[in-house]
């Protein structure tokens, strides 16, 4: 087994090289998309049971984001729940034999928190403006403004390498066990690293919905702290 | 380590695929149908609301409606106890009027009924005297009977009008009751009388009538003179039973 901190380039498109992780994303994209297709082709007033699961999962997600945010969910239903939803995904591919995670990749890890943090700096100046949202790193005085900045850099990293460690740590100890010890006996690790992808997932929607509701609050104080340290006394 | 920037784009590029995606086939459409199914909720609620409005009002109105049938029922009530009151008090005062209608006319029946009574009584003592009194002249002698009367005949006449008078005997015998036969020196004292006060003699048709008790009665034909006890008696009777 490779470095996971290497990439293999499986082939290239032109001049760009394509990556197992991202061979295995267009696989969850694929098979997330005919899912939706299919299941949402024939949704009714009266559900099925398909359905049943379906709004559950919708309104759990926008039951969570309006507990955080106190805000309509609507807005950012799309954004957290496809957060929540490809990084339990992604996770849970290593049950796939012979598949590693995406989010075992660094570049993964990277490119959601790089979505997050776009996202936050984009629904915070929606909701109060530029200037306003600019002020916003003046709060509580203006000494916090190189904190505040330093706070913004910090916290998407912290979301990147928490989530890129949780995972790849998973991957790393299951395949040494497997070359260690033989067939079955990764299998309480690999059931491990299925509960641990849940709740990395969870983690990472609700740090991201944090992150964006504190943006976009109507708060003058941020509140992005509290809620983030005990994310990570949960997820470390 | 080394951060590969064409997979970082990548994935960036294919997990915003993937929102797009999701936010498009599974986010809205489902998030549509539960506002759908809230709505079709949300109506049904209002027409359940809607309709325990209008059957509350149904029956307010079915409330109303009884109250108002038990107020009609009330006054009608009402008036048919004040029309049985006033027909009552009606009948009652025709039944009084009429109570004391029938008691007067039986009261004034009752007067009369004694009024007669007394009449009856009144003529039968009338009638009673006279008998008594018939009885007692019988005691009388007989000439008495005749004799006592023709005087009083005679003034009788001669109190008659001159016409009447000179009437008296023009047409035949003058029919002279007496209450028993003449004797002939009483039916002489008689001619005499008259003779004397009429101026011409008269012939008499004697006729006897016992009825007469005592003395005479002179027929003419426009007049009759009485000068008897029955005529006395007749007259006292008469008198005595005048009821006024």
């Amino acid at each position: 087994m490779n470095s996971p901190l290497t990439l293999e380039t499986l082939f290239h498109i032109g001049p760009v090289p394509v990556t197992l992780p991202v061979v295995v994303t267009w696989g969850i994209i694929a098979a997330t998309t005919l899912f939706c297709l299919l299941a949402t082709r024939r949704l009714s007033v009266t559900p099925g049971k398909l359905q049943l699961v379906l709004e559950l999962l919708v309104t759990g997600i926008e039951g969570q984001i309006r507990d955080t945010m106190q805000r309509d969910p609507a807005p950012y239903r799309a954004l957290i729940g496809t957060i929540f939803i490809f990084v339990l995904l992604a996770n849970w591919s290593s049950l796939i034999p012979g598949v590693e995670p995406p989010t075992a990749a660094l570049e993964t890890d990277a490119a959601l928190a790089l979505i997050v943090f776009v996202a936050t700096i984009w629904f915070g100046i929606r909701a109060r403006g530029l200037a306003g949202y600019l002020r916003t790193f003046a709060e509580p005085s203006w000494v916090m403004i190189p904190l505040n900045l330093i706070e913004q850099i910090t916290r998407t990293f912290s979301l990147v390498v928490r989530l890129f460690g949780n995972v790849m740590s998973g991957v790393f100890v299951v395949g040494i066990i497997l070359s260690l010890a033989g067939l079955l006996v990764p299998i309480p690790l690999m059931a491990l690293d299925v509960l641990t992808g849940a709740v990395q997932a969870y983690i990472f929607a609700v740090l991201s919905t944090v992150f964006i509701g504190a943006a976009a609050g109507e708060a003058p104080l941020r509140q992005s702290s509290e809620p983030k340290g005990t994310a990570h006394d949960q997820s470390d | 380590m080394q951060i590969d920037w064409w997979t970082l784009g990548l994935q960036t590029v294919n997990v915003l695929v993937l929102i797009w995606v999701l936010g498009r086939f599974l986010f809205r459409p489902v998030a549509r149908i539960i506002a759908e199914r809230q709505a079709l909720a949300g109506a049904d609620l209002a027409k359940a609301k809607a309709a325990l409005a209008e059957a509350e009002a149904s029956r307010d109105a079915a409330r109303a409606a009884a109250a108002d049938l038990a107020a009609q029922r009330q006054q009608m009530l009402a008036a048919a106890q004040a029309e049985a009151a006033h027909q009552k008090e009606t009948l009652l005062a025709a039944a009084q009027s009429e109570a004391e209608a029938a008691r007067r006319t039986a009261l004034a029946d009752l007067a009369q009924a004694r009024a007669d009574q007394a009449r009856a009584l009144s003529d039968q003592a009338a009638l009673l005297a006279g008998d008594i009194a018939a009885r007692l002249l019988q005691r009388l002698p007989e000439e008495a009977r005749i004799m006592g009367f023709i005087d009083g005949l005679a003034a009788a006449v001669a109190a008659l009008p001159e016409a009447t008078r000179a009437s008296i005997g023009a047409e035949g015998p003058l029919r002279l009751r007496a209450a028993r036969a003449l004797s002939e020196s009483e039916s002489d004292a008689l001619n005499a009388a008259l003779a004397q006060v009429l101026g011409r003699p008269v012939t008499l048709a004697p006729e006897v009538d016992p009825a007469l008790i005592a003395g005479l009665e002179l027929e003419t034909p426009h007049a009759v003179v009485h000068n008897n006890f029955r005529a006395d008696l007749a007259r006292i009777a008469q008198e005595l039973t005048r009821h006024d």
